[in-house]
């Protein structure tokens, strides 16, 4: 039992902090594309599933490239 | 009605009840090639007779309490930790038997708002919505159980690369569709999406490959 609550305390924590900014990130991707599906015109309305889309890979990507910088400056430091 | 008829009033029922069964076979096949098969089954029999008695007494109820990804980070957690000290689980596999209830349970019910909205028309669109949502049940489970035994042959990596691939997308088709996004096609933009996610992360990790050539441990919590 301790395993499993330190387990969810874990993964509680790196949710929230470690991965902070990817959270953030996706967060204000899903709140932009609720603002365009609520408020835009309606040519945009019907495409705020593909803006999304391409928020989403923009992330991932972002997010890995920074991942594999920080993964090589440690590497060469080390 | 007839066999044609009821086909074509079955279909839509048909393809967005499959989706949500897709999604549940994925994530029970998902548990059950890396951890073992007694408690994802275990599971998804308690969450078909949970959803039973649900439909059957209280109509339709929201069971979106627990995140999914809790349940997955603390199961992928402790089979990491059980590899490293070289061991087997042997008791009850209590993680692997909530993930598959919680998913079987959540879709199971996902199914049932959707024969309620296309059988809302009448009897006859109830029947057709009911006939649609049994055969997307029986094809998808049926084609589970076909690749229950290849799948175990895929490498675990490549497994979660495609079960978080499906995961994303059928996240990011939902969540459109809950703010008022319309899709082209509706659920055919599914494997669109599917397919720009997997382009996406097999464009990644040759990234990853060029970027950190030697080699190196990286997670997207490391950043």
């Amino acid at each position: 039992m301790s395993s499993v609550l330190r387990g969810i305390w874990d993964n509680t924590y790196g949710l929230l902090v470690d991965d902070g900014q990817l959270a953030v990130g996706a967060i204000a991707a899903l709140a932009i594309t609720w603002l365009i599906a609520q408020y835009s015109s309606e040519a945009l309305r019907e495409d705020a599933g593909w803006v999304l889309v391409a928020m989403v890979v923009v992330l991932i990507v972002a997010n890995l490239y920074r991942a594999g910088r920080n993964a090589h400056r440690r590497r060469r430091t080390s | 009605m007839d066999l044609t008829t009821l086909a074509i009033a079955a279909t839509p029922s048909f393809i967005a009840s499959a989706v949500e069964f897709v999604e549940a076979a994925t994530i029970v096949l998902a548990v059950g090639v890396t951890r073992g098969w007694r408690a994802p089954l275990v599971g998804t029999v308690l969450a078909a007779l949970t959803l039973a008695v649900i439909v059957g007494t209280l109509g339709v109820a929201l069971v979106n309490y627990v995140p999914e990804r809790l349940l997955l980070g603390i199961y992928k957690r402790e089979v990491a930790e059980l590899r490293a000290q070289g061991l087997k689980k042997t008791e009850w596999d209590w993680v692997g038997t909530i993930v598959s209830y919680k998913a079987v349970l959540l879709e199971g019910t996902e199914v049932a708002f959707i024969v309620i909205s296309f059988g809302a028309k009448g009897v006859s669109a109830m029947s057709a919505a009911i006939w649609g949502a049994v055969a997307a049940g029986v094809i998808v489970t049926g084609l589970a159980a076909a690749i229950r035994g290849p799948l175990t042959a895929v490498p675990e990596n490549l497994l979660k690369f495609i079960v978080g691939a499906m995961l994303t997308t059928f996240g990011i088709f939902w969540f459109g569709e809950g703010v008022g996004a319309e899709w082209p096609g509706d659920a055919l933009s599914i494997p669109v999406i599917l397919a720009l996610v997997l382009a996406t992360s097999w464009a990644s990790v040759r990234m990853l490959n060029v970027i950190v050539p030697e080699g190196a441990h990286v997670e997207a919590r490391n950043v």
